[in-house]
């Protein structure tokens, strides 16, 4: 008998998690939809003056399936985007989270495909099935667009013509770090603390297994060793979910027993970059000139921007989420007004399109241009 | 009564978890030295303090019979809530722009309340409406990280990591005094309080009789309704302070704050000897339950073990320690 009711207790515990799930993904889909639809009457008539040169189209309903709204760039980029569907009016944008679970992504994009949804814009974190996933959008003959992950293979791309991958060059974010933090040892003798002829370096990563954690882990090394520098790691894998108080208790720790080692802490965001820091400051570091540790982050989130400017963080690489958000929207405009999609056409600056795949660009913010690293998403021009 | 006989057998069952923190320090310091020093020892307990605070609200509620799922995401929407009302007036990105400069009191009042709010519903849901604890607070755990996450996408926040905190909140977290770190001794001070209501008064006793066995407590005369909305309602208080110092402590707050606290903290309880089905727990056995698992977290890094590895540990730890435990309750039936 307690079995039983055992087993009817977590029977029951799974449904209301899945529910809660799908119930949560719709709802924040359904919400700016409203908006959107609100929106897109005043926008109709401002717009049409301006685009008269562009063929009339229908409009176009787009599901879009985020990894994790909790994720403050996703939460950016997804912003933007109902912004501008708003603003607009030609495709009307809903949404879902998938809180960073593959089964939650896979009920979300169920559910836009039975909503029967033009466009299915997926920023996918089920990396290991793109090829299922791309015959599942073939099947239901409508438009997919993978966002801001990894892109499929050219044989998914030959296969349909409907597909489209929409993406930063991943690699560039760990690239920038490496070689500020190459140019920084080069031209400061004394960063290296101990004498031994080697960068000592702490990696910290954000969810083991994530593309973005890989490859900047991987290219940030690569292009201090293409730099020429030896290099050193300390503290082998340091996994820290991308989060700030997890960083800040990691590199505590490293520095009571490395403190005199420690050349430099490479952070696969800005959020664990600047934990980093905190626990940097408490272990006597930015005191003075003589007590500077280079920290390099990605995101340029505000609180890494602001770090720039206080001169504790070294450099950190901005994928702009208004960037990204305006070009899956230029996409799809593209598309249904049966236009062709070229780096022309995208014509926005440090967007290059190469057959079906658009490609983002990093760009390095340092304390010269941070002034500059500014996006806002509010601005709905596409 | 029994004469009392040293047998190094009883001494290792009674105290297996001293003695397994022991052997850890033990290893990691032959490995490197430099482990016994007083920097780590005020890392780790500066480190171990917020965690503390939500282990001891969770012994409440696990002593009173109960189970809380709800704790980590309380921390986190106090941590937003808290970090929301402690913004320097000059910072860019306020989260209430037009609003002045607040008196540190004020975020660390409004983490409280949250919790508390967040603990009376629980409270209610578990002894008027009857729901099992494990769902109420299931339940409360997926609404308070919705509200968090919806006053955190508030406009003109749109879910940025919050910042700019005040100097005096700041120290909260990260200041000392006479070099000892005031988070510790917020911790301390909140362990002695527990530790009084939990054996000198009258309140405390009955949130054991009540774990201990519901139906007796009801037949004695306690009103059941009432200790388990006030066991909530501390536990819930303990989680918002929490999330405030969380909050002060990385100089900043997200929506994702708190993750699967919930979990270490009933681990550190059980590990720390309090019983699953209620009525067994006291502070200085979580104490030591959160000490063990900030140990090995801050030791594990310090000698630069892999991450990975420090899972299989931290496993390891968690049944060794509680197949010592039942043994130990087991030897006296």
């Amino acid at each position: 008998m307690k079995k039983k009711a055992l087993a009817l207790l977590l029977g029951l515990c799974m449904i209301t998690i899945t529910a809660c799930g799908n119930t949560a993904g719709q709802t924040s889909g359904d919400a700016p939809a409203q908006e959107t639809q609100g929106a897109a009457t005043e926008a109709e008539s401002a717009g049409d003056g301006a685009e008269a040169d562009a063929p009339a189209a229908g409009s176009a309903v787009a599901g879009v399936v985020w990894y994790n709204f909790a994720d403050t760039f996703i939460s950016n980029a997804r912003q933007t985007l109902l912004n501008i569907g708003a603003a607009d009016g030609t495709i009307t944008i809903t949404d879902a989270d998938s809180t960073n679970d593959v089964s939650t992504q896979t009920s979300n994009m169920n559910n836009f495909f039975t909503q029967g949804v033009d466009y299915l814009v997926l920023n996918n974190i089920n990396t290991g099935a793109i090829s299922e996933i791309c015959d599942q959008i073939q099947a239901e003959g409508c438009y997919g667009i993978f966002a801001n992950t990894d892109t499929p293979s050219d044989e998914d791309f030959a296969k349909n013509d409907k597909l489209y991958s929409v993406s930063s060059v991943a690699t560039q974010s760990g690239t920038i770090m490496g070689e500020a933090l190459a140019e920084y040892w080069q031209a400061h003798p004394e960063a290296d603390r101990n004498g031994n002829g080697k960068l000592d370096y702490v990696m910290l990563l954000g969810i083991q297994g994530h593309y973005d954690t890989t490859v900047r882990s991987q290219y940030s090394v690569q292009a201090l060793e293409d730099a020429g520098i030896e290099v050193n790691n300390i503290g082998g894998e340091i996994i820290c979910d991308y989060s700030r108080a997890t960083a800040q208790e990691k590199v505590a720790a490293l520095l009571a027993n490395y403190s005199d080692d420690i050349d430099a802490v490479i952070a696969c965001n800005d959020d664990m970059a600047l934990g980093a820091i905190e626990a940097l400051k408490a272990g006597g570091f930015f005191t003075g000139d003589d007590t500077y540790l280079p920290v390099c982050g990605v995101d340029a989130t505000v609180n890494g921007c602001q770090a720039i400017k206080d001169g504790t963080m070294l450099v950190t690489a901005l994928n702009n989420p208004v960037m990204l958000a305006k070009s899956i929207y230029k996409v799809m405009y593209l598309t249904n007004s049966g236009q062709e999609v070229t780096t022309e056409s995208m014509g926005m600056e440090g967007v290059s399109v190469e057959g079906h795949r658009v490609w983002l660009d990093y760009s390095p913010v340092t304390i010269d241009n941070v002034d500059q690293a500014t996006y806002d998403i509010n601005d709905t021009a596409f | 009564m029994q004469k009392k006989t040293f047998r190094p057998k009883d001494f290792m069952m009674n105290y297996a978890l001293y003695l397994i923190m022991l052997l850890i320090v033990i290893i990691i310091a032959c490995i490197s030295p430099k482990f016994i020093s007083l920097r780590v020892i005020r890392d780790i307990l500066t480190q171990s303090s917020t965690k503390m605070l939500v282990a001891l609200g969770c012994m409440f509620i696990i002593v009173s019979g109960s189970a809380d799922l709800s704790g980590g995401r309380v921390v986190g929407l106090a941590a937003v809530v808290s970090g929301s009302l402690a913004q320097q007036a000059a910072y860019a990105n306020k989260f209430w722009p037009n609003m002045g400069e607040l008196p540190v009191i004020v975020p660390i009042l409004a983490s409280v309340l949250v919790g508390l709010l967040v603990g009376a519903c629980n409270g209610y849901a578990v002894a008027k409406l009857k729901v099992p604890a494990f769902l109420a607070t299931l339940g409360m755990q997926m609404i308070a990280y919705g509200v968090n996450c919806l006053y955190f996408n508030k406009a003109p926040n749109n879910s940025q990591p919050l910042g700019g905190y005040k100097e005096s909140f700041g120290n909260l977290g990260t200041g000392s005094l006479a070099g000892i770190p005031i988070l510790v001794m917020i911790a301390l001070a909140l362990c002695a309080v527990v530790w009084i209501i939990q054996t000198r008064t009258c309140l405390g006793r009955e949130i054991f009789a009540v774990g201990g066995n519901p139906n007796a407590a009801r037949v004695s005369g306690i009103n059941v309704f009432k200790i388990l909305m006030i066991t909530y309602m501390i536990a819930g208080a303990l989680y918002g302070f929490a999330g405030c110092l969380e909050a002060a402590r990385t100089g900043s707050a997200t929506s994702s704050y708190g993750l699967s606290y919930e979990l270490d903290a009933i681990a550190s309880c059980i590990v720390g000897g309090c019983s699953a089905s209620g009525g067994i727990g006291s502070v200085p056995g979580v104490i030591a339950g959160v000490l063990i698992f900030n140990v090995i977290n801050y030791g594990l890094t310090f000698i630069g073990l892999s991450s990975y590895w420090q899972f299989v540990v931290k496993g390891l730890i968690i049944i060794i320690a509680v197949a010592i435990d039942v043994r130990k309750y087991a030897a006296k039936n």
